[in-house]
């Protein structure tokens, strides 16, 4: 073992240190959101609610999950229930968003 | 390479397959989750369109402290297990590291439940359970929180079998009956357990913001 003692424990400190970058990004946006909620913006609220929602998970997906380094096969794994839940969510309000229109 | 052909099962031949193998079965559940809270969220998506208001009325009786508060707990648990699961995977012999990280991540699951527990008394104080004795007039309110006590309550069952998952291996972790370092089933939990943080990041805006700003 050619590593000395203190490798290990500056290898945890860089660990942590990526990872609090990421927390941190999680907390500002949860703040973020919470804040935008209570600005009277009409249907805005419910979007920029979402799309924060979007980048949360976006963050969780490819940092904490490690889909951005993860192999192909693994991210076509991942892919697929998004894929079907977009076809889902597309085809049902096909339908319901029709019946409101006049 | 000791620890690694301890850690080998069968029927893979090399570690390296068997990690890949056990990250795509875990990644196909997972999809497979998405889907079934996909399927919730969209009931949710279709009763709100055509109610608007009654769901802005509802969203605003929940309770935005206990709801801000326990996102931030998902939050800082899924930062506890990414650390335990890259620690593992550094192969550093982060033994102590991991087994902390394991314990806060559990230690914050149980957190998130026991906030839960305070915020569905006051619901159920508030009489914001769907029935003879409901506390809105708007009917469509009445659909919000029957899908709230749902989903919610799915999403307890989730984190609380994640929370089982996770004390298991800090337990054999601690007890040495399990190597901690390089285990692929460190990874597998925790990409469990970050889905079941990622939906509630999607319910969150969902129950505890509509209505907020009206």
């Amino acid at each position: 073992m050619s590593d000395a003692p203190d490798t290990p424990r500056k290898t945890a400190w860089q660990l942590w240190r990526r990872n609090l970058v990421i927390w941190a990004a999680l907390m500002a946006l949860l703040i973020l959101t919470l804040v935008v909620a209570y600005l009277p913006l009409g249907p805005a609220n419910t979007a920029i609610g979402l799309a924060v929602a979007a980048a949360k998970a976006a963050l969780v997906l490819m940092l904490f999950m490690e889909l951005a380094t993860s192999p192909g096969l693994v991210r076509l794994a991942a892919i697929a229930g998004l894929v079907f839940v977009t076809i889902l969510f597309t085809l049902t309000f096909a339908d319901v968003l029709s019946r409101y229109i006049g | 390479m000791s620890e690694t052909s301890v850690l080998l099962k069968e029927p893979w031949e090399s570690f390296e397959r068997q990690k890949e193998a056990g990250k795509f079965g875990i990644w196909l559940f997972l999809s497979s989750e998405v889907l079934f809270f996909g399927a919730l969220l969209l009931t949710y998506a279709v009763y709100r369109v055509g109610n608007v208001h009654a769901f802005a009325a509802a969203g605003r009786e929940t309770n935005i402290w206990y709801g801000s508060l326990n996102t931030a707990i998902l939050l800082t648990s899924s930062l506890t297990m990414a650390v335990a699961s890259q620690a593992a995977a550094a192969k550093s012999g982060f033994r102590r590291l991991i087994i902390g990280c394991l314990v806060a991540t559990a230690a914050l699951g149980v957190a998130f439940l026991v906030v839960k527990g305070f915020e569905y008394r006051e619901d159920i104080e508030k009489h914001l359970v769907p029935g003879g004795h409901f506390a809105l007039k708007q009917p469509a309110a009445q659909l919000f929180f029957g899908l709230y006590w749902l989903v919610t309550g799915i999403h307890a069952v989730h984190l609380t079998i994640g929370i089982g998952m996770v004390a298991r291996l800090a337990v054999l972790g601690w007890r040495r009956r399990r190597e901690l370092d390089e285990n692929p089933e460190l990874e597998v939990t925790g990409l469990y357990w970050h889905l079941v943080d990622i939906v509630w990041i999607f319910l969150y805006p969902l129950i505890y913001l509509p209505g907020r700003a009206g």
